[in-house]
């Protein structure tokens, strides 16, 4: 699907900015530049989507309640002073918006481009794993970076993301506890609900882009059975609705701080392997199961210098590139 | 010259930003020569370095007080015209998008340049790496789910 018509955008402003009264269709057609007729079928496919909007033609519209849609409207408002404000790109239904992100970097969007959807058709994790991502309960957003750096010291990046999503959800609400599992699925109560995938495009010494696409699971109620011992999101695990725009506001907020801290500060690395250490309960004395090079098991011991985590396994010290680690005792783990 | 002041040799002319280098002393004979984004080091007689990060020095043989032979000789030939892709990152090497799909390349493939040869992961970071020439992949050095060092060459290629 194409990306979303600014122009949905703009009459569900229109409407939010004058919430308590009706609004004529005349004077939504003035604001914005369109014909009646027009309105009325924006009006139309607001409506399919979702948007709850009373009245008609004749009477005028009014909304009934504030839609929580991850609109480049609602969301740029709350995120002046920070790289994402100014390139909001949402669509309502994509394949995958790392994909898009991807895509429109390649063929030169700039840095701070934000990609998002409210329903994914073919979100994706690591190697085949699939992000399932139904309309309008979870963040699905990609974002475009382009750090002056060489692409061994933007490995951090995918470590300081994960720090980046738990600040954002303490900054919404501070009694949620979130644990960290390298290098950056983050669990409440050992389920998963977010998870990052960073894409890299870059020479030996440059790097010409980078795509960070975060899943996170925030309004969903249930799962499918095969997902339920393993899989959460934030309203099960904290009983309430969350504002997917408060929410994503924040993320991009602490995104850009964690980002900023990266390509301006020479150790960033050290704080963000010193904060992660601190946040994952996972990191130290725990039996891990890692599907990499054949496969091994072992107690983790930390991270290295460079963020990769350490397994002393049998055979002895092990470094952890990039497979997925396993709590062999997810349970006996705890405190 | 040992392995150590080899490495603080070629990271003073990087500092420096010199280009190009030459050093006779003794029985040992240093080209050095950084060619664009690349670091192409020539030394006789018997050992061969590439650009590495401090974590990870490069394991060359220290080179043998040589005989007279020895001294003569360059480095070993390469053909003209191939060209070797190397790694980023260090990280696991995947050939393929995703587990069970088709590779990105194989051998006797022609690419072009920006074409995507193959995907190297750190720390759930993709890293696609693509051909930086046009020409013919000659031979693929690494096997997929492989660890790989930083510098590691990947691909050779033929210039087309």
């Amino acid at each position: 699907m194409p990306q979303t018509d600014a122009r949905l955008g703009r009459v569900v402003r229109l409407l939010a900015d004058h919430a308590t009264v009706v609004v004529s269709g005349t004077k939504i057609a003035s604001e914005i530049g369109i014909g009646r007729s027009e309105v009325w079928r924006l009006v139309q496919q607001l409506r399919e989507l979702g948007v709850n909007i009373g009245g008609h033609p004749a009477t005028g519209y009014s909304l009934k309640s504030m839609p929580d849609l991850l609109l480049p409207d609602f969301l740029a408002p709350l995120l002046h002073g920070t790289i994402f404000g100014k390139n909001i790109h949402h669509y309502y239904k994509t394949g995958s918006t790392n994909h898009l992100a991807m895509d429109a970097a390649s063929t030169g969007a700039p840095e701070g481009s934000v990609f998002l959807a409210e329903q994914q058709t073919a979100g994706r994790g690591r190697g085949d794993h699939v992000w399932q991502s139904a309309r309008s309960v979870g963040i699905y957003c990609s974002v475009v970076l382009r750090p002056a750096l060489p692409p061994s010291e933007v490995l951090v990046l995918s470590l300081a993301a994960g720090l980046a999503v738990q600040a954002a959800i303490e900054d919404v609400d501070p009694r949620v506890k979130v644990d960290l599992k390298w290098p950056n699925d983050l669990l409440i109560e050992n389920k998963k609900f977010c998870g990052i995938l960073t894409e890299m495009n870059a020479e030996v010494t440059r790097v010409r882009h980078v795509v960070v696409g975060i899943g996170i699971n925030v309004n969903q109620a249930t799962f499918p059975p095969e997902l339920q011992g393993l899989a959460t999101s934030l309203r099960l695990a904290t009983g309430s609705e969350w504002s997917r725009v408060d929410l994503c506001a924040a993320l991009l907020k602490s995104l850009d701080r964690e980002y900023r801290e990266v390509v301006e500060n020479a150790n960033a690395r050290e704080s963000i392997l010193r904060r992660f250490s601190e946040r994952s309960s996972s990191l130290q004395g725990v039996r891990v199961t890692v599907d990499e090079n054949g496969g091994f098991e072992g107690i983790t011991e930390g991270l290295d210098s460079r963020g990769f985590l350490q397994v002393r396994t049998a055979a002895g010290l092990r470094t952890v590139l990039s497979g997925t680690v396993r709590n062999c005792n997810a349970y006996a783990s705890g405190p | 010259m040992n392995q150590k002041e080899l490495k603080e040799l070629i990271e003073f002319l990087i500092e420096k930003d010199i280009a190009e280098f030459e050093l006779e002393r003794g029985d040992v004979k240093v080209r050095i020569k950084r060619a664009g984004e690349h670091m192409v080091a020539v030394a006789a007689p018997h050992f061969a370095v590439h650009p590495a990060p401090p974590a990870t020095p490069s394991t060359g043989a220290a080179p043998v007080p040589g005989t007279q032979a020895a001294v003569k000789e360059t480095a070993p030939p390469v053909e003209e015209g191939l060209h070797s892709v190397r790694s980023p990152i260090v990280g696991t090497f995947y050939e393929s998008p995703s587990p069970g799909s088709p590779p990105f390349v194989k051998a006797g493939d022609l690419v072009e340049a920006g074409q995507v040869l193959c995907i190297v992961e750190a720390m759930k970071l993709m890293n696609e790496i693509e051909s930086d020439m046009a020409g013919e992949i000659v031979k693929k050095l690494v096997a997929n789910g492989q660890p790989i060092e930083y510098g590691q060459e990947l691909f050779v290629i033929r210039r087309k």
